[in-house]
């Protein structure tokens, strides 16, 4: 791989702020980077891209001093610097902002700001007009329009974050690293952000600022490096390169060589025209008028970043998030979602986004897992039949493969793969008529993602329709019959096997959509 | 999906394997014999350190002082590992006996009218807690903190915290002094209550929910589990495990007191946490509770055959508590 792509930047190590040349790193038997570089110049906004585990957060948490690097070296303002602790990193002037901030809700904008070292007076009490009086007049400096005296618990994200950046620059910060800000921000509030972010680097900091929206890349970044499989896959001036050519970078041409995927399409198999749910106008405080039909037997994705509202749909459908307009179908019979035991009962089965905090039971057994959503089926008068559980559970195991000692092993000594097999067994049997699955092999190894692949082809087989949230677009044109791309909380359009068959094309798809907002509805076949 | 069914070998490790499980069931719990050894190793000393000790007649008198705590920890258990807790039990206690009472002196002397009116104000007071706990989303520390206080001022203000008199024989012959098969009651009730406890817990749909909501609470959810309603029926039950030690104790003491057993909603949870229960909820088992209960119990009673101050007992009490927890905690 070159270590940097055309278009190049000519580096001049005089302004260079970081320097990161050569850096490996490996997570067992996993090389998770491969002689990385990257430069930040004083005042620069450079851009990180990449696809999820191309290895942006490993590199992040390095620099941060999160994990330590195995070979390469990281140099700041000349100097080789060494990180040990997330405190050795701090100390050499780099602050990262994490999307789950480090505020206290409950102490105000000035409170937070000046957080361990307040302004004192004698016995430790605090001269909290000294205290207002250097917050705002730090805010005024860099032309923040916060409120100091304003709760940070009742302020909107978009503050919060700018009081995290702003916390961040009371200090000695030189570099800023930004990790998806944007991701659950409204447009004006990204604008509000963008704007604390040019006042960062005005004052000569640089900013590393990471995202998955193209668009944002040319509204504020100078440069841009791109990851991909862990290596550097080009960096370029902002200005002097285009949409195309930074897709090109992230999706790669030899995808399929470099990963061993396959991306052939799903073979094109004849579908049973019939619905089994559909959405008409469904719209809640995060879906605006979504349309959207599962047929069955018909494996449908849902393609969109972070944000967009995929994960919504799922979670109106099975009941979690109230339906406030618009119909949803069953079979052709409206049904108004009243709460999950509710979907379960229509035969709507949700395999969830994270597996660990709304899957499993993790310190439970792989049969109480399993038989959680049908309790009842394996009860006589309320009282349970340990030997149908028991069994249930060992068909699960033996059906599924899942690699464990037997069914009553505690599933958090089981391998991800092995975890997320247990999540699909809660819905083995019987046959849910629809199962929503959300990122179905996000930490799967590649071997338990070709078996949970064979699950739901499985699944859809016996006549269930699937609908599948994936941020990995290769995997969504490896399995989807159609794919409905989704944007601001809305289907941007519904696209057939045949008109997309390359996972590159529909990442340019999806940016453009996500640069210029979603298009005119498209009709939906059938 | 693969078909790597493998039919026989499945079967084969089936039947070990549920033997297996009907013994976790039992002795659920990451260390439990650390609790047994406990137990035993309290035998042995107060049995070297006091002729008084080991006799059926001792025995019997543990299990009558412990009958109270135990009654009501098996309610506790269910709470507990719901990721609950409830702290107003005693209260609960207190007011169900003046229930019980004022019912039974108001209407024809009739103790089943007392016993409908006991079981029933601890099962209102639970529910009461249950719902502020659920529906409103008050952590349950505050909630039955709240009916902690509550509770008892209601004991106190319905007679103006005058005793109420009990003089119904066969309210007392059944709640406090008969035996049933040779076994003093309040030892009966308390075996029966770990019985339904046991069956409850490990036997029953609702046990299997609870340890899934105390396990992880959204993944119950996201599994169609009625999470609000599981949850307020542990509190209802408890509440109502309140009540029954509220007759037991008025049946015993022939009169109803608003100023009873205040504090031992502590030597309860206690007892519970000692039994293996995780604070952090998902897991626990009735039998670790039983054994809990009777720590607490063998350890009241020994240090008073010893002759320990009770300033020193309540001393080498909590000292001991804290050790067995360090000792037991996962």
């Amino acid at each position: 791989m070159e270590l940097s792509g055309s278009g190049t930047a000519e580096p001049r190590p005089s302004t260079s702020l970081v320097m990161v040349s050569g850096i490996n790193k490996r997570f067992g038997g996993v090389r998770a980077l491969r002689d990385v570089n990257l430069e930040v110049r004083a005042g620069e906004v450079h851009a990180l891209l990449g696809e999820n585990g191309a290895g942006k957060s490993t590199l992040i948490k390095i620099l941060s001093g999160v994990h330590a690097h195995d070979s390469g070296t990281i140099e700041i303002a000349g100097k080789p610097v060494e990180f040990d602790s997330p405190a050795k990193s701090r100390e050499a002037g780099i602050a990262v902002v994490y999307q789950d901030l480090s505020l206290v809700e409950s102490l105000s904008v000035a409170d937070n700001l000046l957080l361990g070292r307040e302004p004192r007076a004698r016995f430790g009490f605090v001269r909290q007009r000294a205290l207002m009086a250097r917050a705002e007049a730090f805010l005024n400096e860099l032309g923040i329009p916060l409120d100091t005296r304003a709760t940070v618990g009742s302020l909107p994200f978009a503050y919060r974050q700018m009081t995290e950046i702003a916390k961040a620059l009371m200090g000695e910060v030189r570099l800023l690293i930004l990790d998806e800000p944007t991701s659950s921000l409204t447009s004006d509030e990204v604008g509000i952000l963008f704007d604390a972010i040019g006042k960062a680097t005005r004052r000569g900091v640089g900013v590393i600022y990471v995202t998955h929206r193209l668009n944002e890349v040319f509204e504020i970044s100078q440069r841009v490096t791109v990851l991909r499989d862990g290596a550097n896959a080009g960096t370029f001036v902002t200005a002097e390169t285009d949409m195309k050519r930074l897709v090109n970078a992230i999706v790669g041409t030899d995808r399929s060589a470099s990963t061993g995927r396959r991306t052939e399409p799903a073979a094109k198999r004849e579908l049973d025209l019939s619905l089994v749910l559909s959405l008409s106008g469904a719209s809640n405080d995060r879906l605006r008028a979504v349309d959207l039909s599962l047929l069955k037997g018909e494996i449908h994705g849902l393609a969109g970043l972070i944000g967009s509202g995929r994960t919504e749909i799922l979670e109106t459908v099975f009941g979690l998030r109230p339906l406030e307009s618009g119909t949803i179908e069953i079979e052709g019979r409206r049904w108004l979602p009243r709460g999950p035991a509710d979907a379960i009962e229509q035969g709507i089965a949700l395999v969830p986004e994270d597996r660990h905090v709304q899957g499993l039971v993790l310190d439970h057994s792989i049969e109480r897992n399993v038989t959680l959503p049908r309790i009842p089926h394996f009860s006589r008068w309320g009282w349970m039949q340990q030997r149908a559980a028991a069994r249930r559970a060992e068909t699960a195991v033996a059906r599924l493969a899942v690699k464990a000692p037997g069914a009553f092993s505690l599933v958090r000594t089981l391998s991800g793969g092995n975890q997320q097999k247990v999540v699909f067994g809660k819905w083995n049997d019987p046959r849910p008529r629809v199962l929503l699955l959300d990122e179905p092999t996000v930490g799967v190894d590649v071997g338990a993602r070709e078996e949970i692949y064979a699950v739901i082809r499985n699944a859809v087989r016996d006549g269930s329709g699937v609908l599948v949230v994936s941020s990995d677009l290769v995997e969504l044109i490896e399995l989807c019959d159609r794919i409905s791309v989704i944007v601001n909380g809305r289907v941007a359009r519904t696209l057939s096997r045949g008109e997309i068959d390359d996972a590159e094309e529909l990442h340019h798809l999806l940016q453009m959509y996500q640069a210029t907002g979603p298009g005119p509805l498209q009709e939906l076949p059938a | 999906m693969t078909e790597l069914t493998a039919p026989n070998v499945v079967a084969s490790s089936t039947r070990s394997d549920r033997r297996r499980k009907i013994l976790q069931n039992l002795l659920r719990g990451e260390r439990p014999y650390m609790l047994y050894i406990a137990f035993v190793i309290l035998l042995v000393v107060f049995s070297l350190s006091s002729p008084w000790f080991l006799s059926v007649d001792n025995f019997l008198n543990i299990g009558r002082q412990t009958t109270l705590v135990s009654i009501i920890a098996v309610g506790m258990t269910f709470i507990i590992i719901a990721r609950q807790i409830d702290l107003s039990v005693a209260s609960t206690l207190a007011l169900s006996g003046m229930a019980a009472a004022l019912a039974m002196s108001q209407i024809n002397n009739s103790w089943i009218v007392g016993a409908v009116a006991g079981l029933g104000t601890g099962a209102l007071v639970g529910l009461l807690n249950g719902i502020l706990t659920t529906q409103l989303s008050i952590p349950s520390f505050l909630v039955t903190l709240g009916s902690l206080s509550m509770a008892r001022g209601l004991a106190m203000m319905v007679t103006n915290t005058k005793p109420v008199i009990i003089t119904n024989e066969t309210y007392f012959a059944i709640f406090g002094e008969g035996t049933f098969l040779g076994i003093p009651v309040p030892i009966a009730w308390t075996l029966a209550a770990m019985i339904v406890g046991i069956l409850l817990l490990h036997y029953n749909v609702f046990g299997r929910r609870i340890y899934a909501v105390g396990g992880n609470p959204t993944a119950a959810l996201y599994s169609g589990i009625n999470t609000k309603r599981v949850t307020t029926a542990a509190f209802v039950l408890t509440g109502t495990l309140a009540g029954l030690a509220a007759l037991v104790l008025s049946a015993r003491s022939h009169a109803a007191r608003p100023d009873v057993v205040q504090g031992m909603e502590l030597d309860v949870i206690a007892a519970v946490i000692l039994g293996g229960c995780s604070l952090f909820g998902g897991r626990g088992y009735i039998l670790g509770t039983l054994f809990g209960s009777l720590i607490i119990g063998t350890l009241n009673n020994g240090l008073v055959l010893l002759g320990v101050s009770s300033p020193m007992q309540l001393v080498i009490k909590g000292a001991i508590i804290v050790a067995a927890v360090a000792f037991t905690k996962r």
